[in-house]
């Protein structure tokens, strides 16, 4: 059969942000990817360098909806380190207990995400219901269910007092049982073998010569997680464990995310019960002295980059943000090519995109006749059809 | 808070002999500057004889007067090598990395389009970032770049219908 082009995208009301592939298809194999991320640069890194450290910081919060604290995180610690400002410890442990909730909301946000890519809306509903849950110790916390606005340069914003740590206790053991279930029912239910198994695979080899970064990685067998290889904030005080897989399938990506959920709880807890004493940030001066820093960030996503170099001056020279998503498209379209087309959306999903797609999808006919078109909801029911017609799920 | 450097500054010459030599700029990051002409030289020899398999982002400033480019590389060693280029702002080019790192590509495809910096021998320079009636060479991260008010960067005209 001839290659036919299948134009996905760009906009997605459902999801977070746009992007377009150019699907090149021979029937329903894909032959070839081809990646268009341009509608939604909103110039921030240009933005950056115009604010002062103050206000960059609720600027950069904003780079992404669920991330916002990495973002936050990344670029405090940046300027920190080109101040030399030293960080009290318990800012430093609020740091992290919030970065691991975050994690654990993004990673529960994205089962949901996959196991609704697959038909299995069951999931679905029970991951978000359970993310509820972090979002509202979120709240507890922070007073935001999202931008939560806990960092400052020299520490951070808001303190958490015994009242949140003692319910926060309350709802970890309910997420850790949660993730446990998770972690079974995924192994054992007919629809996420088949539909995660053997898809999207990435070698161990092509992991890491395609650069890809955080869960993506791991679950193809390479370690890398900045938390144990550059640590900051409170990773060097408490015990986790990286998670890794190595099948480098869909279905290992998922066993990946549910392991990190569970040492994520651990993490949460430890912070929370050791949180020492002491001030919550210094007071750190306006200006930066001339620097380069290179300041990375282990975000839910993956490694997230901050380059920064300051001039002596209360603003940024250069911010150069390398997001995680970025570093994981092109493991993307190379581990799609082969597969059917009716793995499209889990593949893509499988990296947990910090994007969003598809409105449409318009399939040219072969014959040059002309394009009809498809929403993503539509090729997510094709898959659905698929896999009935050929596993009978 | 960070570990000690896979490499030390003195490792990281020794293997870079000839193109540039190591400067330590953090407790694991050693940089070396080099000649734009042998970047490709010195990725490959930090690949092979630093064994940094791992291409951690390439930087992009503007100084005003050059262009600078920072390859930062990490490997099982989780020390962090970055090599450092500087390129003429009136003419900039350097050879694509692609071949040598193949996520290289979608990071100079990115760059190309925010600093119109020409990568040689990149297989697809397409536009990546900017918006697809973005005017041509006009790249808004360099620092001398300013909106012109006659022209138009995208979207739908003030006045529709």
């Amino acid at each position: 059969m001839a290659e036919i082009v299948v134009p996905i995208g760009p906009q997605h009301p459902a999801l977070k942000e746009p992007v377009n592939f150019r699907v090149i298809a021979d029937g329903e194999t894909i032959v070839r990817l081809e990646l268009d991320i341009s509608y939604n640069h909103r110039g921030i890194e240009k933005a950056a360098e115009t604010r002062d450290f103050v206000h960059a910081v609720p600027l950069l919060e904003r780079i992404c909806g669920i991330c916002s604290h990495s973002h936050t995180t990344a670029f405090v610690q940046g300027i920190e380190e080109a101040m030399r400002v030293r960080v009290p410890p318990r800012a430093r442990y609020i740091r992290t207990a919030v970065a691991e909730l975050e994690r654990l909301h993004s990673h529960l946000l994205w089962l949901g995400v996959a196991a609704h890519e697959i038909g299995f809306n069951t999931l679905f509903m029970w991951t978000w219901r359970d993310r509820e849950v972090v979002q509202d110790l979120l709240e507890a916390i922070s007073g935001n269910r999202v931008n939560y606005g806990v960092n400052e340069v020299g520490g951070v914003r808001v303190d958490v007092p015994e009242r949140v740590v003692a319910r926060a206790m309350k709802d970890l053991s309910f997420l850790g049982r949660r993730i446990e279930r998770y972690g079974t029912l995924v192994r054992e239910e007919p629809t996420t073998l088949v539909r995660f198994r053997g898809v999207g695979r990435l070698t161990p080899d092509a992991a890491l010569a395609l650069g890809t970064v955080g869960p993506t990685a791991r679950a193809s067998g390479v370690p890398y997680d900045v938390r144990k290889d550059d640590p900051y904030a409170a990773y060097d005080d408490i015990p986790f464990r990286v998670v890794t897989q190595t099948a480098g399938d869909v279905f290992a990506r998922t066993l990946v995310r549910i392991g990190e959920m569970a040492e994520s709880v651990g993490i949460v807890r430890r912070s929370l019960l050791d949180l020492p004493g002491g001030p919550l940030k210094v007071t750190s001066p306006r200006v930066a002295p001339r620097a380069e820093i290179l300041s990375r960030y282990e975000a839910p996503r993956g490694e997230l980059v901050h380059f920064i170099r300051t001039n002596n001056t209360d603003k940024v020279e250069r911010l150069d943000v390398r997001t995680p998503t970025l570093a994981n498209w092109t493991s993307v379209v190379s581990s799609l090519r082969g597969h059917p087309l009716a793995d499209l959306p889990v593949v893509v999903a499988a990296i947990d995109p910090c994007l969003s797609c598809t409105s449409r999808i318009a399939i040219a006919r072969p014959d040059g006749t002309g394009t009809t078109s498809m929403t993503w909801d539509e090729l997510r029911d094709h898959g659905k059809r698929y896999y009935r017609a050929t596993e009978g799920l | 808070m960070t570990r000690s450097a896979a490499w030390t500054a003195d490792r990281v010459s020794a293997a870079m002999q000839g193109l540039g030599t190591g400067e330590s700029v953090a407790a694991n990051r050693v940089r070396v500057s080099v000649p734009a002409a042998r970047v490709l030289e010195a990725l490959a020899r930090t690949r092979d004889r630093l064994r940094c398999d791992h291409l951690i982002q390439i930087a992009t400033v503007d100084t005003g007067t050059t262009f600078e480019l920072h390859y930062h590389l990490t490997g099982a060693h989780r020390g962090i090598v970055s090599i450092r280029v500087e390129l003429p702002r009136d003419a900039p080019r350097i050879r694509s990395a692609h071949g040598i790192l193949p996520p290289a590509a979608l990071y100079e495809r990115q760059i190309h389009d925010l600093f119109g910096i020409e990568f040689e021998g990149h297989p697809d320079l397409r536009r990546l970032i900017l918006n697809e009636d973005w005017p041509e060479s006009e790249y808004p991260l360099r620092k001398d770049w300013v909106m012109d008010p006659g022209k138009s960067y995208g979207g739908a005209a003030k006045e529709v219908g």
